[in-house]
């Protein structure tokens, strides 16, 4: 029943927020957001007794993980767009807005809920095609250009990734007969049974095709574009939701495939994708003079650790790996309504013209820092311990070098977070630059909020997890397969 | 070496396969936009013959069903919404390429070499079915990436990736003939989305740019 | 009362050498009927011939014995690629093995190597201008022809015309083959360019600058310019009977040596002939003529039809 609500609510919320004036649709707004985080929190207890079902529907502990996250963004970037969205916009503006971020949040709680490979598909190209018209809301040239190159390049991954379903069904046709319903069920208890030549292509098909949607690298050019033109609430779902919602999608992959196609294999696709993303990522990072093109690198750099976790193909290194895409929920999230606030501010993105942040900004300044090193997986937040699970699972079952090179480009990736975000925060504006005559205050308490609920969650999740949610975690590494 | 004929059934299928990737070289060769949209609609077209084909002869009325449905949407209620578009913009209405069409089409030819050979050696074995029939659907896939590529207009790539769509379900034709109709129902209702999207954001695009042209789109990098 | 093989295979080269002015006949009075005119006599070729075959005939000063041989050149090349190909019978003919598919095509190239060599040695320009144009594009149409080679060879496990023959018309399977219809439509594109047909040549142009293989035969004169005339007339009749009778429709051939088969065949082989020839002009009234920089365009169609062929029964089995 709560599987109903959750995959119902934000839709008709956001087509109630079309016809509701812009007052009343912030509150729905916000309220929406809210109750499906409180939703999805209720799930964790649900799972533990095995997966639900209901028509469509299948939640099972790996699936809840990724609602918690896309629930939890959907809820603060509503919070955040109160304070983000102008009031004095024309009140269509406003509508729209709220309509976008509402259907947007809602599909990427659907998609982690869906059941089988082939609606999974449907609900990631919903997430797409929503996503795409959210980056050019605005209507700027940058952001005309960034949501057309975002929507090309993710709707031809995502047509691999519709091939990457057909092969995958007809991988399963030796076991199921010709027609057969495609479901999550069906595929992980099909295990090896599956045609091993379909899998295989069916599974560089999905990691390639999905992966256009993860960012990973070659196939993640759209990404840097369409998280700096986004406006800032949806940059944070984009990065904190979207590329995690597509990662599930890879991971279902892995689970279904990593059987009948071998495990070496499939991990080592993994650990190519992840060290080349990786890679990328850490050397675009030093360079960098857009503040949020910076944490759209930094995405980039993360979403290859996740790779690299699960091409560890160590259950602690999993476990680590879905701890990870919890606290970089949380913490990418904070970094980009930080940004958001700071543009706010100051006006523009430019790292260079931006000085002083801890001196006029006085609680997004100081929560800046902090989830800048959150993003360095600095403890005591939740990302240091989910990297040192990943790491710990890479030396125990992988190669030595793939560890050294995971540790040296995030130490790269690292240099290049905090000079941008030292040169801002910490360096006083120069007297006379339009920097220094700012006064010191905060743009809105209420794009404060969620920084500050989200710093709190990236402490938690970094000194003591609750226990029920590293009970799911376990869980869900466990129905994953992985010993 | 001989090499056996398929049969007939097979050989109509794959020639039926080789039909639509011919026209998405034709597709590449057009200049016009107009020209390009409508070869997209006789692609369309022939793709769902071939649904129509292989459902009669494998008595499976469900592909007849889909058919039926993909010819209302992708032979006329796509090309409609393109050709409003371009006619509408008013601008420039052919496309221009960065390549000479007999450049593209020696790129596009190894690419599809290459689909070909990559069928052949990827293990997937259909029964009843020629691997012609899937290696054309993985060329028409490869080709419409080429043009999606070698083109700089927002139409000629928006209809590249229709294509590319085509090609898929050339493929699930013959790999996955037997998925439920509710999801292939369910892949069609997302295409239709998607081209909603792709007609907004085109707008957009004229709006900003002043043109359909993707050259002038620079100034994001780094 | 049967025909001996050696007599079937004279008729051969008797009917290629007789019909031909009369298919070209029948195709100018379509053509005309097209654009509205009454148009010639259907054997106005045939008098055409024997007026250019009454008059004295002159060479250009300077040219060489390259000049006047290459008629006779060309026309005994004409005369031998009926004794390869499937004219008239579906079995082989004695002096049929001595050459394979690609031995005839190179027959037919040694023939327009003569006269291309011919034309250069007038020192004219116009001749020459055609000689070095067709020379141009017979190096793209070359491997189309390679292709479909290989394509026939894939085919039918041989490289005989026969056997390919044979192999179409043996089940319906063997007909809608994908690789057989591209290699069908390879060919018939590159017959459309070597027969100088729109949308590469306008076939009865008088301008010379947009002349390509009409230009080489400029400056003959007399008996030597009706065997070059009577020559393209049989090349045109030879590719298309070997696009009928090997590709298309190899139906309607003598399985015996008996009279009324072989009559059979030849009157239906000219009615094939000219129903192509009905298509071809339809082609060319529907087509406007291609500026000479995109025939490579044009070429490179037919190249990918025939790759395509290829790459479906190599790679695809189809």
């Amino acid at each position: 029943m709560q599987l109903l609500i959750l995959v119902m609510l934000g839709g008709l919320v956001g087509i109630a927020c079309l016809l509701m004036p812009p007052r009343a649709a912030r509150v729905a707004t916000v309220a929406s957001g809210v109750i499906s985080l409180g939703l999805a929190v209720s799930l964790i207890a649900d799972v533990t007794h095995g997966p639900l079902r209901f028509g469509f529907l299948r939640a099972d502990s790996l699936s809840v993980v990724f609602v918690l996250t896309a629930a939890f963004l959907y809820a603060s970037a509503a919070v955040y767009a109160i304070g983000y969205v102008n009031r004095s916009a024309p009140a269509g503006y406003q509508r729209r807005f709220l309509f976008g971020l509402n259907i947007f949040g809602w599909a990427m709680i659907c998609a982690p809920l869906v059941d089988g490979l082939a609606l999974l598909w449907v609900a990631i190209e919903v997430t797409t095609v929503v996503s795409a018209l959210m980056v050019a809301v605005d209507r700027t040239r940058a952001a005309a250009e960034a949501a057309w190159k975002y929507l090309l390049i993710a709707s031809a991954g995502l047509g691999i990734g519709l091939f990457a379903t057909i092969i995958i069904y007809h991988a399963g046709t030796t076991v199921y007969g010709l027609s057969y319903d495609l479901t999550l069920n069906q595929m992980i208890a099909a295990g090896g049974r599956l045609d091993s030549h379909a899998a295989r292509l069916a599974f560089v098909l999905a990691v390639l095709g999905y992966g256009t949607k993860v960012g990973l690298a070659p196939v993640h050019t759209w990404l840097p574009d369409a998280h700096t033109e986004a406006p800032t609430p949806i940059s944070a779902m984009l990065s904190g939701s979207l590329l995690a919602v597509s990662f599930y999608a890879v991971l279902r992959y892995v689970q279904i495939t990593q059987l009948s196609v071998g495990a070496g294999f499939v991990h080592t696709v993994l650990i190519v994708f992840g060290l080349l993303s990786l890679f990328i990522a850490a050397f675009s990072l030093l360079v960098q003079r857009d503040l949020k093109r910076l944490l759209a690198y930094s995405s980039i750099e993360h979403m290859g650790l996740l790779c690299l976790g699960v091409g560890f193909g160590a259950p602690i290194a999993l476990t680590g790996v879905l701890l990870h895409i919890l606290a970089h929920a949380a913490a990418k999230g904070n970094a980009f309504f930080c940004a958001g606030v700071i543009m706010h501010k100051y006006g523009t993105k430019d790292i260079g013209s931006i000085r002083g942040g801890l001196d006029k900004l006085p609680w997004t300044g100081p929560l800046l820092v902090a989830s800048v090193l959150a993003l360095s997986a600095f403890p005591p937040f939740g990302l240091f311990r989910s990297e040192f699970m990943i790491i710990a699972g890479g030396l125990a079952r992988s190669s030595v070098m793939v560890v050294a090179a995971l540790l040296v480009l995030i130490t790269i990736a690292f240099v290049g977070l905090i000079r941008a975000t030292t040169s801002t925060m910490f360096v006083p504006a120069r007297p006379g630059t339009p920097a220094a005559a700012l006064p010191r205050s905060e743009p809105s308490a209420w794009m404060v909020v969620p920084i500050v609920v989200g710093s709190l969650a990236l402490v938690v999740l970094g000194i003591h997890p609750p226990d029920q949610v590293m009970a799911l975690l376990g869980q869900a590494v466990t129905e994953f397969g992985e010993r | 070496m001989q090499v056996v004929a398929p049969s007939t059934v097979n050989g109509v299928a794959s020639t039926i396969a080789v039909l639509v990737l011919l026209v998405e070289f034709g597709m590449l060769r057009a200049g016009l936009l107009r020209s390009q949209v409508r070869l997209y609609a006789a692609q369309s077209l022939i793709a769902s013959l071939l649904a129509v084909f292989l459902g009669v002869v494998r008595h499976e009325p469900e592909l007849l069903i889909l058919a039926g449905l993909s010819i209302a949407l992708k032979t006329v209620v796509v090309p409609l919404v393109v050709l409003r578009l371009v006619r509408q913009s008013g601008t420039a209405t052919t496309g221009s390429g960065i390549l000479k069409p007999a450049g593209a089409a020696l790129v596009a030819l190894a690419v599809a070499g290459f689909g070909f050979f990559a069928v052949g050696r990827s293990g997937l074995r259909v029964d009843g079915l020629s691997p012609t029939v899937l290696g054309s659907a993985v060329a028409i896939i490869a080709v419409a990436f080429v043009l999606m590529i070698i083109r700089n207009d927002v139409v000629s790539q928006a209809v590249g990736f229709f294509s590319l769509e085509n090609g898929v379900s050339v493929a699930s034709l013959v790999v996955a003939a037997g998925m439920p109709l509710i999801l292939e129902v369910a892949f069609l209702f997302d295409l239709l989305v998607a081209v909603v999207v792709f007609g907004v954001l085109m707008r957009v695009h004229h709006e900003e740019q002043s043109t359909l042209s993707t050259a002038q789109l620079t100034d994001l990098r780094g | 009362m049967e025909f001996s093989p050696v007599a079937v295979q004279a008729f051969q080269v008797g009917t290629i050498a007789l019909c031909s002015p009369g298919v070209s006949g029948v195709i100018a009075k379509i053509e005309a009927r097209f654009q509205g005119r009454r148009g010639p006599r259907i054997l106005q070729p045939y008098y055409d011939l024997i007026k250019l075959f009454g008059k004295e005939s002159l060479a250009p000063s300077g040219s060489s014995a390259a000049f006047l041989l290459a008629p006779i050149v060309a026309f005994a090349c004409y005369l031998t690629v009926p004794l390869l190909i499937p004219v008239l019978t579906t079995y082989g003919l004695p002096l049929g093995t001595m050459g394979d598919i690609l031995g005839g095509s190179l027959i037919l190239a040694l023939a327009a190597f003569a006269v291309a060599v011919a034309a250069a040695d007038t020192g004219a320009p116009y001749a020459q201008m055609g000689s070095s144009r067709t020379t141009t594009f017979s190096a793209i149409t070359e491997p189309v022809m390679l292709f479909v080679i290989f394509t026939v060879g894939f085919l039918t496990g041989t490289d005989l015309p026969y056997k390919l023959a044979a192999t179409v018309t043996s089940s319906a399977s063997q007909v809608v083959r994908p690789s057989h219809l591209l290699a069908a439509a390879a060919l018939f594109l590159v017959i459309l360019t070597e027969t100088s047909r729109i949308p590469v040549e306008s076939h009865s142009g008088t301008n010379e600058f947009g002349m390509i293989e009409q230009a080489r035969s400029l400056e003959h004169s007399g008996p030597y310019a009706a065997l070059l005339v009577w020559g393209s007339a049989m090349k045109q009749m030879i590719l298309y009977t070997i696009l009928l009778n090997v590709f298309v429709a190899p139906w309607g051939l003598a399985a015996s040596g008996k009279p009324l088969l072989v009559a059979v065949a030849i009157v239906t082989l000219v009615a094939k002939c000219c129903a192509v020839g009905f298509f071809v002009t339809v082609i060319d009234n529907s087509f406007a003529k291609l500026r000479l920089f995109k025939i490579t365009e044009f070429v490179a169609a037919a190249f990918l039809l025939a790759v395509l062929a290829v790459l479906t029964i190599y790679l695809g089995g189809g």
